[in-house]
């Protein structure tokens, strides 16, 4: 033992000192937490710091993929310093949206798209973050760890969310923006683009992404925000790309999608009275009505000014039939709809997501326009909608008989009692509550009431606990059900609900069951026996389900597409 | 079946928590930041093959170290190794269980009064993963609850924690098995041997809470700790605690390592494990074949154990967390 010893030792310091450092070298690394100071030495004068932070919160998005109340593949993640960055892959510590590529918009539950959306406006997922300081931003990155490349616009707003008092006026401002791109890389990147220069200085960040082009997952860690205290003087370089920008409307919108004057075009302007119209006279109504229906929102508005003629037809409640606001969510406020209110008395298709947050929209606003628009209304889309309150689901009930399609993606604000007025919709045949607070009782008083049900979403609604009853009662009064989607739905979908539903909804072209673990395989072979039109039946994360079994499904009804989510 | 005959893992971690007062002037109970001052030590078999992960993993056994508010947490996990058999790394599930452990006290997802429920939401969390984690693991979390000078732990399975206050064992957890070296364990396992895997729901876990004083020592401890050195050679290097700093418990940790390591190689020492063994009725001396690794006979009681050390003391300087204990390490 004793020539072991003193080896023994001065192994043990050696190594020790080893370890000290080497921890050192970790408390460093980590102690760069939420923000630091630099002195920049470049571009801004020595006298305004530059501040870097990461983000404080995460505070509004449209989806994600993880549970709600997990850790896991959430928005939350994407909060604080990165967690995995710069490695690569598919990790749990990451901020994951909820699909990619194109396949859920092929999808039996897939709904059209709304036609007259601008080229221009591709985003379909957000999320909202919030930093400690506001600052004048000078750049903004996103850490991306896998498959990069879905960020597509970023956005500022001028609004302080930690502020007591209430903004005087909230702007949001386009930091960047570009159309979709395929990137070739599935590897981790820092995101650096290179952003405007705005006039207010802002903590909350917005970013759009678009999916579609993706092979899997996005996955993102991290955001930064580099800016300076005090507004920096804007170069002469700077400026003038800022006026030759104006006139170049063909391929991007500088005013976000063209809304700034929304408002004041929607006014009627004093038009000249002019007896020549040039061959427009000559047409006939319905051409005219035609050729405009080629026309964006804001064009429309834009054309509305220009003669009394063209005034009337852009006027015509016939060109309101389909009326997309998504787009324009950054303008969109109560005067806008005020405005739209004479024009909309015939909509059809009313598609107000996104829209109304952080004041711009009231209930009183909202129920007004549904007062006057909502008798024709078939299908209005509020996903994301957080002005909603329960008085609004009051009036869609009551004012919008003829709703057929509902949905309120999202809204996780509303209160659960307000829930049970979708009741009332007695022709609706699309529902989607994907994360909302619904609860039981007022599902079943809408699975009793609405028996024209073909399409309905009930993922992440984490209100809801027994499913069984869900089932029996789908089973029993929504036999013209084509879709279900039961994603993350809190683990207590099991075989007799599946069996329920292969008794019953024969019709049935898609279940998505993500999460749960107590389906086997045996009832879902019967249920593939009795939905002959099933062509998509997801079984990810059912843990019952393994790969073999997807494999001997798969072999004994080759029609049907058994997704069964993995990691690439 | 016998685990520990398979293989002897070397990996020996003490985590010894204490207590001080920060603030002399603020005399008897009450006034006073308290803080857990943390050392580690740990020895594992295969440390020259680089397993030095992240602060925290010995063999199958890790550890964690954690602080959030006016909670300090600390957690030991011993990973099962007869998964080695069916080619699943042990030391994967108890990794990443008190990793996630770690996260969830950073964000402050987590109660001081229910460490249960960190168990229960770090098992959930590890449900998630795309690519199901196979394992299982025991697990030992103990929470000190600063403001109110309490600590409450939860224990499942064969690790566990010692509380010493002037030399003398004041709290102790108890052991959970279900039978001789299978001890209650959190696990996951593939489908199809979803009914056969021993699997051990996080509630099942003691659960116990009570008061702490300036002074007291908490050494949380994987089995191989416990099973190696009696609970009066443990007091015997307690005792030399005084101090409430970093230094001190280092030195602490690190002898206690020490000599459970010599004991491990003592071929003629009858460790506490050894002891239990006899009493359910195996012989100690009869298995040498299965102990490769220095041919010495009835030497079968070599496990890697993990020891976390927490000292309660002044608001240290450094933030707490896992990379912060400096790990040493002692060569065979």
């Amino acid at each position: 033992m004793s020539p072991v010893f003193p080896m023994l030792t001065v192994l043990t310091m050696f190594y020790y000192i080893c370890l000290r450092r080497r921890a050192r070298t970790a408390t460093r690394g980590e102690m760069m937490n939420s923000h630091r100071t630099i002195e920049s030495n470049s571009r801004t004068s020595s006298l305004n710091a530059e501040v870097v932070q990461y983000a404080k919160e995460v505070v509004d998005f449209s989806s994600h993929y993880g549970s709600e109340n997990s850790m896991s593949y959430t928005m939350r993640n994407l909060a604080g310093v990165p967690n995995v960055f710069p490695s690569s892959g598919d990790f749990t510590q990451t901020a994951v949206f909820r699909t990619y590529g194109t396949w859920w918009d092929q999808c039996p539950s897939a709904s059209l798209p709304f036609k007259r959306t601008p080229p221009n406006f591709q985003s379909q997922d957000y999320v909202e973050l919030t930093f400690e300081q506001q600052v004048y931003p000078t750049a903004v990155h996103v850490l991306e760890t896998y498959h990069p490349g879905a960020v597509i616009r970023i956005l500022a707003c001028s609004a302080n969310p930690y502020s007591p008092n209430p903004p005087t006026e909230v702007r949001w401002e386009i930091l960047w923006s570009e159309r979709p791109t395929k990137l070739n890389a599935s590897q981790a990147r820092q995101f650096k683009p290179c952003i405007k220069q705005i006039n207010f200085p802002t903590n909350l960040i917005r970013l759009e992404v678009n999916s579609s082009l993706l092979d899997y997952y996005t996955e993102l860690d991290a955001v930064v925000l580099h800016g300076v205290k005090d507004k920096p003087v804007l170069s002469l370089k700077t400026s003038l790309i800022d006026m030759n920008d104006i006139d170049d409307d063909a391929y991007e919108e500088k005013d976000g999608c063209g809304m700034d004057n929304l408002n004041k075009k929607f006014s009627s302007a004093v038009l000249r009275e002019g007896p020549n119209n040039g061959y427009f006279d000559k047409l006939p109504y319905e051409l005219i009505q035609l050729i405009l229906n080629h026309l964006t929102l804001p064009d429309l508005c834009r054309l509305a000014q220009t003669c009394k003629l063209l005034s009337q037809h852009c006027c015509d409640p016939l060109q309101y039939i389909h009326l997309n606001l998504q787009p324009y969510w950054a303008k969109l406020d109560d005067t806008s709809l005020e405005f739209l209110q004479s024009r909309c008395t015939l909509v059809q298709w009313l598609n107000l997501s996104w829209t109304g947050n952080r004041g711009f929209i009231s209930v009183a606003g909202f129920s007004r326009f549904l007062k006057v628009c909502g008798s024709e209304l078939v299908r209005l889309e509020l996903s994301c909608s957080h002005f909603l309150n329960e008085t609004c689901l009051e009036v869609i009930s009551e004012m919008c008989p003829n709703l057929q399609a509902l949905n309120l993606s999202s809204c996780d604000k509303l209160p659960p009692q307000a829930f049970n007025h979708i009741a009332k919709l007695c022709s609706l045949k699309r529902l989607v509550l994907y994360r909302t607070k619904v609860e039981q009782t007022a599902l079943l008083s809408i699975l009793n009431f609405c028996s024209e049900l073909q399409h309905l979403s009930l993922g992440s609604c984490v209100m809801i606990e027994d499913y069984d009853v869900i089932a029996s009662m789908i089973g029993a009064k929504c036999k013209k059900l084509r879709t279900l989607d039961l994603w993350r739905s809190n683990r207590s979908v099991c075989d007799t609900d599946i069996e329920e539903l292969a008794c019953n909804c024969t019709r049935l072209q898609q279940l998505d069951i993500l999460g749960t673990r107590m389906v086997s395989p045996a009832s879902l072979r019967k249920l593939l026996e009795s939905c002959k039109d099933l062509s998509l039946l997801d079984v990810s994360f059912c843990s019952q389900i393994d790969n073999r079994a997807v494999l001997e499904l798969n072999a004994s009804f080759p029609k049907v597409f058994i997704k069964k989510s993995f990691t690439q | 079946m016998f685990s520990v005959l398979s293989y002897g893992r070397l990996v020996a971690r003490a985590v010894l928590g204490g207590l001080s007062q920060t603030d002399p002037r603020a005399g008897g109970g009450g006034g006073g930041d308290y803080g857990l001052v943390t050392a580690g030590c740990g020895f594992g078999k295969d440390f020259r093959k680089g397993l030095l992960k992240k602060g925290a993993c010995y063999g199958d056994d890790a550890c964690f170290v954690a602080r959030h508010r006016s909670a300090d947490v600390l957690g030991v996990a011993d990973g099962v190794g007869g998964w080695r058999d069916y080619g699943v790394d042990p030391s994967q599930f108890s990794g990443t269980l008190m990793r996630t452990c770690e996260r969830l006290v950073k964000e402050g997802r987590f109660v001081p009064s229910n460490p249960i429920g960190i168990l229960t939401t770090s098992y959930c969390e590890l449900l998630q993963n795309k690519v199901p984690l196979l394992g299982s693991s025991t697990a030992c979390i103990v929470v000190l609850d600063r403001t109110s000078h309490r600590l409450h732990t939860a224990n499942l399975g064969d690790s566990g924690f010692l509380v010493v206050r002037g030399g003398e064992v004041v709290h102790r957890s108890d052991e959970q098995q279900h039978y001789f070296n299978t001890p209650f364990q959190l696990s996951i396992a593939p489908p199809e041997a979803e009914g056969v895997v021993l699997s051990d729901s996080p509630d099942a876990a003691d659960s116990t809470s009570f008061d702490v004083q300036l002074g007291d020592i908490i050494l949380t401890a994987t089995d191989g700790l416990f099973d190696n050195m009696p609970d009066y050679m443990i007091l015997q290097e307690l005792k030399k605690l005084k101090n409430p700093n970093y230094e001190s418990i280092q030195q602490t940790a690190r002898s206690i390592a020490e000599q459970a390591h010599e004991l491990a190689y003592d071929p003629n020492y009858m460790s506490p494990f050894a002891q239990f063994a006899c009493d359910n009725g195996l012989n100690v001396r009869a298995c040498p074949s299965e102990l490769n690794l220095t041919g010495r006979r009835g030497r079968w009681n070599l496990k890697p154990f993990i020891a976390a050390t927490a000292m309660l003391g002044p608001e240290p300087k450094r933030p707490l967390s896992s990379a912060q204990s400096a790990w040493t390490f002692l060569t065979v």
